[in-house]
C-alpha cells in the first residue's frame, strides 16, 4: 500500500467537495445540429449520435455524412458531447483516437469557430455540424436542438 | 541529436508530400517516468537480491527498476493518411519509442480500400487484433490506465503483415463490425525472446520468432452504453534460437488458438472494462493460458480514478502440474484530462508473481512501481 488508507479517504473527500464547487459553473448553451439546406434527411437524437460516433456512415437520403465539429476549446463542444453523445469531451476524444490510430475511421473535422462550421456546412451538401444555437444563420438548416 | 534530426526530417518528408496528394497528419504520444520501489530475492538466483523489475512493455522489454526512467514506455508517433482517391488511401505510422532510443520505425503501413459504405479492405502492416486493447495498446490517450495490463499483453509478436476485411452492419439498434484477417509475422531478432534466453543464462546470438498463417476474426458489437468484441484466431508457431557458433537449437513447431471476449460497459458514471482470453497450444504438454482483466473507472468531470486487476496463468492439460507461470497485477491510479487533447496519469502497480520458484517459472519476481506522465493526441 502506497499511502495509509485513512489519509487517502480524506484527500478524496476534499477533492470531491472541491470539484462539486467547480461543477456549478458549467455553461448551459443550446446546441444546434446543422446540415446543408438541401439535405432533406430525417434526424433523431439516436441517429445524430451514431453519425457523430462514426457508427452510422450515411444520412437517410443515402449520402455519406461528412462530420464537422467546432473547436474543442469551444464550450459548445462539451455541451454537445454531454447532451447528444452522453460522454465527456475527453471520453469522446479517447474513443476517436482509438478509431483514428487503428485506421477504422476519421473523426469530425475540427473547425476554428462557429462561423467556420457554418461556412463548411453551407458549402457541402453532405456535411453535418453543431454550433451554439445563438450562432446559426440562414445559410444552414437546423435539424435538431439540444 | 542525430536521431531527433531523423525524426524531424521524416516528419518533414511526410508533411511536404502533402503538396502532391491530400495528406492528413495526426499523432499520439506519451511521456512517462517511472520506477520500482524496492528489492526482491532474485527468483532465478536464490540468495541474491535485485531491484524489483516491472515490465511495462513485454514486446519491447521496457522495464522499470529502482532508477527513475522515461525510457520503458515513452513514445511519440506520427500518422500520415494520404488519400489517393475518394475510396483509396495509404496510412503510415512512424513510431519512436524510448526503449529504442527514440529511433523511429514505420510500425504501421497499409493501404485501405473502401469497397462500399459497409465493406473496408486493408492490406499491409498492422497490429494483430488479439486482446481488446491490442490494436491501440500504444495510444495511451485512448484508455484510462498508464498501459493495458502488461502481464496479459505479454506476447513476443504483436504485429503482422496481412490483409483484413471489415464489414459493418446493424442488428436492431446495435452497430456491428465483422473483421476477418490473415497474415504472417517473421520476427527476426525478436527482442523479448532474446531477453528470456539471456535471463535463463543463455548466450544466443539471436532468436527469430515466426507466427505464420495467422487466420481469424473479430466481431464487434456496440450499443448506447457498451462495446464488446469477440476474437478468434489461430496460427502456426516456430522459432530459431541461433547460438554464437551459428548452430540452431532444436524446436518443435506447433499451432495456437486464441479466443476471447472483451470490451467496456458504461453505467452512469462508472465504466467497467474487461477482457477474458484463452490461448491453447497443440504442443506435447497441452499448454494453455487463461487470462483475464477487470477494471472499474469512475468518470468524474475531468478526473478518472480507476482500479484494475489482471491475472495470467499457465496450465498443462496433458501433463497436469501447478508448478508453472502465474501472476497478477493490481493497479490503481487517476487520469486527469487537463487539456482537451492531453491527460495526466499517475499509477501504482503491484505485480505479484505466483509462479513456481523451484522450476524457474517465477522469473518475473514481485514488483511495486509508480509511474506518472502525460498522454496526448494531435
Amino acid at each position: 500500500m502506497l499511502w495509509p488508507v485513512k489519509k487517502v479517504t480524506w484527500k478524496v473527500i476534499l477533492a470531491v467537495s472541491t470539484f462539486s464547487l467547480f461543477n456549478t459553473s458549467s455553461a448551459f448553451a443550446e446546441v444546434a445540429i446543422v446540415v446543408h439546406p438541401s439535405n432533406a434527411s430525417s434526424f433523431d437524437q439516436k441517429h445524430i449520435k451514431k453519425i457523430f460516433l462514426g457508427k452510422a456512415k450515411s444520412f437517410s437520403n443515402g449520402r455519406s455524412a461528412i462530420l464537422i465539429s467546432t473547436s474543442s476549446k469551444d464550450p459548445v463542444t462539451d455541451e454537445f458531447n454531454k447532451k447528444v453523445i452522453g460522454k465527456s469531451s475527453s471520453q469522446v476524444k479517447a474513443y476517436w483516437s482509438k478509431i483514428l490510430f487503428t485506421g477504422k475511421g476519421t473523426p469530425p473535422q475540427e473547425m476554428g469557430s462557429a462561423s467556420d462550421v457554418i461556412a463548411a456546412v453551407a458549402s457541402n451538401p453532405d456535411a453535418i455540424g453543431y454550433v451554439d444555437a445563438s450562432a446559426i444563420s440562414d445559410t444552414v438548416k437546423v435539424v435538431a436542438t439540444f | 541529436m542525430k536521431k531527433l534530426l531523423t525524426v524531424t526530417s521524416s516528419i518533414a518528408m511526410l508533411v511536404s508530400s502533402s503538396a502532391f496528394a491530400e495528406m492528413r497528419i495526426s499523432g499520439y504520444g506519451s511521456v512517462i517516468a517511472g520506477k520500482t520501489l524496492g528489492t526482491v530475492d532474485d527468483p532465478l538466483n536464490p540468495g541474491q537480491t535485485r531491484d524489483e523489475i516491472l515490465t511495462a512493455d513485454f514486446y519491447d522489454v521496457g522495464q522499470y527498476d529502482n532508477d527513475i526512467s522515461i525510457k520503458p514506455e515513452s513514445i511519440f508517433a506520427v500518422q500520415g493518411v494520404m488519400d489517393l482517391a475518394d475510396n483509396f488511401s495509404v496510412t503510415a505510422q512512424l513510431v519512436a519509442k524510448g526503449i529504442d532510443d527514440f529511433e523511429p520505425e514505420f510500425d504501421w503501413y497499409y493501404v485501405t480500400y473502401q469497397a462500399t459504405d459497409d465493406l473496408t479492405l486493408m492490406a499491409g502492416r498492422r497490429n494483430i487484433p488479439m486482446y481488446y486493447f491490442s490494436e491501440f495498446s500504444e495510444v495511451g490517450y485512448a484508455y484510462p490506465w498508464m498501459r493495458p495490463p502488461s502481464n496479459l499483453y505479454w506476447w513476443q509478436v504483436t504485429q503482422f503483415n496481412g490483409i483484413s476485411a471489415l464489414y459493418d452492419f446493424e442488428i436492431g439498434d446495435y452497430s456491428n463490425t465483422l473483421t476477418v484477417f490473415y497474415g504472417n509475422e517473421y520476427s527476426d531478432d525478436n527482442v523479448e525472446m532474446l531477453y528470456y534466453n539471456k535471463l535463463y543464462g543463455g548466450n544466443a546470438r539471436t532468436v527469430n520468432e515466426f507466427w505464420t498463417d495467422i487466420t481469424g476474426m473479430n466481431w464487434n458489437i456496440s450499443g448506447d452504453n457498451f462495446d464488446v468484441r469477440f476474437v478468434y484466431f489461430q496460427n502456426d508457431r516456430d522459432r530459431e534460437t541461433i547460438q554464437q557458433d551459428g548452430s540452431i537449437d532444436p524446436y518443435t513447431p506447433f499451432s495456437q488458438t486464441f479466443i476471447g471476449v472483451g470490451g467496456n460497459v458504461s453505467l452512469d458514471q462508472f465504466t467497467l472494462l474487461f477482457d477474458v482470453n484463452f490461448v491453447e497450444y497443440d504442443d506435447e504438454v497441452g499448454t494453455e493460458f487463461p487470462t483475464y482483466l477487470l477494471s472499474l473507472v469512475y468518470n468524474w468531470d475531468d478526473y478518472q480514478p480507476y482500479i484494475s486487476y489482471s491475472k495470467a496463468d499457465q496450465e498443462r492439460t496433458k501433463v497436469p502440474t501447478e508448478d508453472l507461470e502465474e501472476h497478477y497485477v493490481l493497479s490503481y491510479g487517476v487520469r486527469y484530462n487537463f487539456l482537451p487533447n492531453a491527460a495526466f496519469k499517475i499509477q501504482y502497480d503491484k505485480f505479484v508473481d505466483q509462479g513456481d520458484k523451484a522450476t524457474g517459472w517465477a522469473y518475473h519476481g514481485d514488483a511495486r512501481a509508480i509511474s506518472l506522465g502525460v498522454d496526448f493526441v494531435f
